[in-house]
């Protein structure tokens, strides 16, 4: 086979040429490549000059986990020049301040998403990392540095709003408050059983709204990330018992079978913030109470691990659609058979009391089914890894 | 009204709780003096030597903890007994009047006139 295709190729005629043809045809291959070459390095600086004026800041890294790549926005973002960090390991680059809180995420994982990490007062950068492939080689990893200053600004402007008209809303319904009690109270004189009627219920709108109020204030503190304050060593299942008597005559009201079951094993004291853990219980309670029917059944229990306590309420209420379950903790959501029965609600309790309990360490979940009941529960451990401070 | 009527200072620019507030505590019988910032409630207090102070804590030209300040560098003032009014309830702001010595506090949004004639009455009978 070898030796007939040799002589095959042997046997072949090629055409006589002179030697200048041959020159000639040789110039015009090296016009081609040389052709090719200029497109070549007229696509990479296209491409660079994508980078280099790319408004976010980008940095690539390959696969040694050095700094290859590095744009003029990134230089400026990281007070750093090109020259000095270019060729740099992740271990390197820690002597670089402004890179130090990146290269510490960086090490922890390549996987970043939507990372926020401010840099100084004005500069807020949002860090989301890919990593880049060319077929199944990985090349490296892209670093993008995204400016959200301005939205963080406008964020806070708006929490700042709130918490604002919240405030000042506070005072005058605490005048309206004042009123309405002393009328109530025959501090102004006599009042018909007419005119009684009609203020108690002024009296109770007013402290619907000045719960509203208070729980729009709540979700502000939250988004401020300033929530948590003292926490104090407490028994738990005594704070639950104080907030159930908030509710003892809400149950006898609306004949509801409640039933309390506490810790059936000695458990240690916890460190709480106690007025936050009594708002999400009593969020969690109300919300049993408020949407079960007259003789339905609620039943509070506690149980404990070595890790941790549980606190769960189930009760016979009208549940949750299952499409709207997933949406049940988020600011505002209003499941619809709850509003159909009881159109006031802000939407904002279960938010606030999720926050509340993760910011203990903990977690809450329910499960339910509609029309036939809820069973609400969230767990805090004796000793949380990581908690939001004020 | 009596000449040995309890007297209290009630510090509160908000018109509505002071014209409630002095009538609550009038008709309980004390002798109500009125205030509307903090200057004008240290002025008020060395005059007339008041046996409480309800305070306000957010008013115009000086705030309640600047008056609490105040009266703990004064000898005449400093004994006595402060309940402060406290507008937003933040945590916060209870520990630091508690810090200055007040001796209680209530939110205005959460207590009502009667809670605090209870508070008053606790305090100085």
């Amino acid at each position: 086979m070898k030796g007939n295709l040799q002589k095959e190729k042997g046997d072949e005629k090629l055409p006589e040429v002179t030697p200048r043809e041959a020159y000639l045809a040789l110039l015009n291959i090296l016009e081609d490549v040389e052709e090719a070459r200029l497109r070549a390095v007229e696509e990479r600086n296209k491409t660079l000059a994508i980078i280099t004026n790319f408004t976010d800041g980008l940095l690539f890294f390959d696969k040694e986990n050095k700094l290859s790549l590095i744009n003029p926005v990134a230089e400026e973002y990281l007070s750093v020049k090109g020259m000095e960090v270019i060729g740099k390991s992740l271990s390197d680059l820690v002597e670089f301040p402004r890179l130090k809180p990146i290269v510490g995420l960086l090490k922890k994982t390549t996987r970043i998403f939507r990372k926020e990490i401010k840099l100084e007062e004005n500069l807020i950068l949002e860090i989301t990392t890919a990593s880049v492939k060319r077929g199944e080689e990985e090349l490296g990893i892209l670093v993008v540095l995204h400016d959200i200053t301005r939205e963080k600004l406008i964020e806070k402007m708006k929490t700042d709003f709130v918490s604002l008209a919240a405030h000042q809303l506070r005072t005058p319904l605490s005048a309206i408050k004042w009123t309405l009690r002393m009328l109530l109270d025959g501090d102004l004189g006599k009042i018909t059983k007419e005119q009684r009627e009609f203020l108690e219920k002024t009296y109770n709108s007013n402290e619907r709204m000045i719960g509203l109020i208070n729980d729009l204030l709540n979700v502000t503190r939250i988004e401020e990330g300033r929530y948590l304050y003292k926490l104090t060593p407490v028994s738990f299942e005594d704070v639950v018992k104080e907030v159930i008597e908030n509710y003892k005559d809400q149950i006898k009201k609306k004949k509801i079978k409640f039933k309390f079951i506490g810790f059936s094993r000695k458990v240690p004291k916890i460190k709480l913030d106690v007025e936050k853990i009594k708002l999400a219980i009593s969020n969690f309670l109300d919300n049993a109470i408020r949407y079960t029917p007259e003789r339905g059944k609620v039943i509070v229990s506690l149980q404990a691990t070595d890790k941790e306590i549980r606190f769960s309420v189930e009760d016979s209420g009208i549940g949750v659609p299952k499409d709207q379950q997933n949406r049940l903790f988020t600011k505002f959501f209003r499941a619809a058979n709850a509003i159909r029965t009881e159109t006031e609600g802000s939407g904002l309790g279960l938010f606030i009391s999720k926050n509340i309990i993760e910011a203990h360490g903990g977690k809450v979940g329910f499960k339910s089914e509609e029309g036939k009941g809820s069973t609400f529960y969230f767990t805090i451990p004796y000793k949380a890894k990581k908690r939001m401070k004020e | 009204m009596s000449n040995n009527a309890k007297k209290i200072l009630l510090v509160e620019d908000e018109e509505l709780i002071v014209n409630l507030l002095q009538r609550k505590l009038e008709t309980e019988g004390y002798e109500v003096f009125v205030a509307r910032d903090g200057i004008e409630g240290l002025e008020k207090m060395k005059k007339t030597k008041p046996d409480l102070v309800l305070l306000d804590i957010i008013m115009p030209r000086m705030g309640g903890f600047e008056v609490m300040e105040a009266m703990k560098k004064d000898k005449g003032l400093r004994d006595i007994p402060v309940i402060v009014i406290s507008n937003s309830g933040q945590p916060v702001e209870l520990d630091r009047a508690r810090q200055l010595g007040a001796r209680d506090w209530l939110i205005k949004t959460e207590f009502d006139p009667k809670e605090v004639l209870a508070k008053v009455k606790k305090q100085i009978g």
